[in-house]
């Protein structure tokens, strides 16, 4: 693959991540505001907000390390969009596949977060500091079922790449969340803590942390963090698709398959107060544990 | 780059419109106005389709809101979170008692004239005002940004003398950092 | 009931205390700086007033002195006593009763702050709600807000049409405007 090809796909992918990305954030305020019977704001709020972060005329930090941080983010989640198939087969998105492919990016998922606390860490705001705390603790909740899945699945089919578990699907004709339903279930209750929505927002509260690790950043730093956030959430929703249900072969297909999905966690939210960190840690311990150890068992001896 | 109104390029016309559009406002309850806050933003009025949104710390907030009396102890913490906002940024004086001190205008302790400390771009008059007359500042905010008019953080930059002097006038143990943007 | 508990105190105390019954369940006692702890102890520990209601400062600029006022209630007799204490005007000084009731150390530190009054051996911060306040106690009487905030803080031209309050209501009922408030009328 030429240079210039690659840059362009790649640049394409990553437009197409946060143009999906912002336009879900937009249904989300839209949908929220639904169902608490308002009008709520236009589909295109979010665009709009990061126009005016982008905007600003001063924009304050405190040291290198938050500087780099929001680009820190970003970067990740970027690099792990390149690692991830967009739509089966395709030659035209960018695709970095390899051997292991699907171990690198349990650990790629999380260096975002940890580049963000050490930015958050410099700013000095306490509220950062503890949502800083709150946020690895609960990520300790939710990774455990999300890691326990994927290796159930990567048992039972002998593959460690995304590739591979898509070939898998397309063999037998059924999606993995059909044949490998435990699975599928540990990652999908790991998916709203992922997404950090309610219930398990009390990361950035902003009632009561002053939206906790974010609370030092404003103006661009604040608009990268929205991007990253809207592509980092294509992203995870791209990756439950390709996983669990067979990816998909047009966009049009994907579209759908990720927005039925990104409902779960939306809707999810709208109607759960807020957990406190050790609730939700018991709550990723309890069922979503228990479904991905019967995941495994079931991928080792049927 | 928001100078007169003949030279403005296209780009700071698209600026001024995000700006315009969407509003974070520094949710800080300084009076008795505060109230009238939660009625303006949940379900009954919706100030969010206009894209106006409550922002969580003064990094993130473009509008601070001075929502009634302002004591002289709060003066203080609402001049600290003022100049920790990023530019530009706007306030909306709320109530009378910002205009000319209500009915604390002979208090020891409130502030009667907010422009005197603070660059006010649009006064809200009413005891209190209703969530209708709230709507009805933030979109003559709105018109102001977008006709570039909004220009408060300027005047507050290039006056600073003046506000710094009234601000030491009442706050006499001055411990705040410099403002320097 | 409450004639019993007057004449209880004033048995216990002699002529260091006196007082009425004002209505139903309130008593209302004078005593003195130098009596008012022993009465405090004794309503708490014997007659079983636990409960501080009230701590609070009345100006009687016109006698030279403050009035302290303590509201204190038994929830057993639901009689509510007001033990009244003047100090000199000029050297205010009480005692400190917040060994008694420990939330009494906050009204003391808003009557010191407010009023000027020192408590003998309060140990607290000096500042409490006012910041770098400069002039008199602001809740004296002879402190004219009016004037101070003419002074301090900027007016807005456009009050002068403004009505009186207090005079329209004279005009309408025919009181007579008192003496102390005189100057605060435009």
């Amino acid at each position: 693959m030429d240079i210039g090809r690659f840059l362009l796909t790649s640049i394409t992918t990553t437009a197409l991540a946060f143009v999906v990305g912002m336009f879900y954030a937009g249904f989300r305020r839209k949908i929220t505001a639904r169902v608490q019977n308002r009008v709520g704001p236009p589909v295109y709020q979010n665009f709009i907000d990061v126009v005016k972060l982008w905007s600003k005329k001063s924009n304050i930090t405190h040291g290198v390390m938050q500087h780099l941080a929001p680009l820190w983010q970003i970067a990740t989640s970027i690099t792990t969009l390149m690692f991830i198939p967009i739509l089966v087969d395709s030659t035209f998105f960018v695709n970095l596949t390899f051997k292991g492919d699907l171990i690198f990016l349990l650990y790629l998922m999380v260096v975002g977060s940890l580049g963000m606390a050490l930015g958050a860490g410099e700013g000095g705001n306490p509220n950062s500091a503890i949502g800083v705390t709150r946020g690895l603790t609960q990520m300790i909740g939710f990774e455990i079922p999300w890691v326990m899945a994927l290796v159930a699945l990567m048992i039972q089919h002998q593959t460690t790449t995304i590739v591979g578990l898509m070939d898998v699907q397309q063999a037998s004709g059924t999606w993995l969340m059909f044949s490998s339903p435990f699975a599928f279930l540990a990652a999908l209750l790991a998916m709203p803590g992922m997404f950090r929505y309610s219930p398990f927002d009390i990361v950035g509260a902003p009632a009561e942390l002053a939206s906790g690790p974010i609370s030092e950043f404003g103006g661009k730093y604040l608009g990268t963090l929205m991007t990253n956030g809207s592509i980092f959430a294509f992203v995870k929703l791209v990756l439950y698709v390709d996983i669990f249900m067979g990816g998909a072969t047009n966009l049009v297909l994907l579209v759908v398959k990720t927005f039925v999905l990104y409902m779960f966690p939306v809707l999810w939210g709208l109607v759960s107060p807020r957990f406190r960190t050790e609730q939700s840690v018991r709550f990723f311990w309890g069922w979503p544990l228990f479904f991905g150890l019967l995941g495994i068992l079931q991928a080792a001896f049927l | 780059m928001v100078n007169d109104k003949e030279s403005r390029k296209i780009v700071d016309i698209i600026q001024d419109f995000a700006r315009k559009s969407s509003l974070f406002v520094l949710a800080y309850g300084t009076g008795c106005g505060a109230i009238e806050i939660p009625p303006t933003m949940t379900s009954r009025y919706d100030a969010e389709r206009f894209g106006i949104r409550g922002a969580a710390t003064p990094r993130q907030a473009d509008v601070l809101l001075i929502t009634g009396y302002l004591a002289t102890k709060s003066l203080k913490r609402v001049i600290r979170a003022y100049e920790q906002m990023q530019n530009p940024k706007y306030i909306i004086g709320f109530g009378s008692c910002t205009i000319n001190g209500g009915m604390y205008w002979d208090s020891y302790n409130t502030i009667n004239r907010l422009d005197m400390y603070m660059p006010v771009d649009v006064y809200i008059n009413g005891c209190m005002p209703r969530p209708e007359a709230v709507i009805a500042g933030f979109a003559k905010l709105q018109k102001l940004i977008q006709a570039g008019k909004a220009d408060g953080w300027e005047r507050y930059q290039n006056n600073l003398e003046f506000y710094r002097k009234n601000q030491k006038k009442i706050i006499h143990n001055w411990v705040m950092p410099d403002y320097n943007w | 009931m409450e004639q019993e508990l007057l004449d209880l105190l004033v048995e216990h105390f002699q002529d260091r205390i006196a007082g009425s019954v004002k209505s139903d369940k309130r008593v209302e006692i004078f005593t003195s700086t130098s009596a008012i702890e022993d009465v405090l102890m004794y309503a708490k520990n014997v007659l079983g007033y636990i409960h501080l209601v009230h701590f609070s400062c009345v100006d009687w600029i016109e006698e030279n002195e403050f009035e302290l006022m303590y509201a204190i209630f038994s929830p057993k007799s639901k009689i509510t006593i007001m033990s009244k204490v003047r100090v000199d005007r000029e050297n205010p000084v009480a005692p400190n009763i917040d060994y008694i009731w420990r939330h009494a150390n906050t009204f003391e530190r808003e009557i010191r702050e407010m009023f000027g009054i020192e408590f003998t051996g309060l140990i607290a911060e000096k500042e409490m709600i006012l910041e770098d306040w400069i002039e008199m106690p602001p809740m004296r009487r002879d402190f004219d807000t009016a004037e101070y905030a003419k002074k301090t803080f900027f007016d807005r031209p456009g009050r002068e049409d403004a009505q009186d309050v207090r005079e329209t209501i004279i005009k309408r009922t025919g009181e007579e405007l008192p003496e102390f408030s005189k100057k605060y009328s435009r």
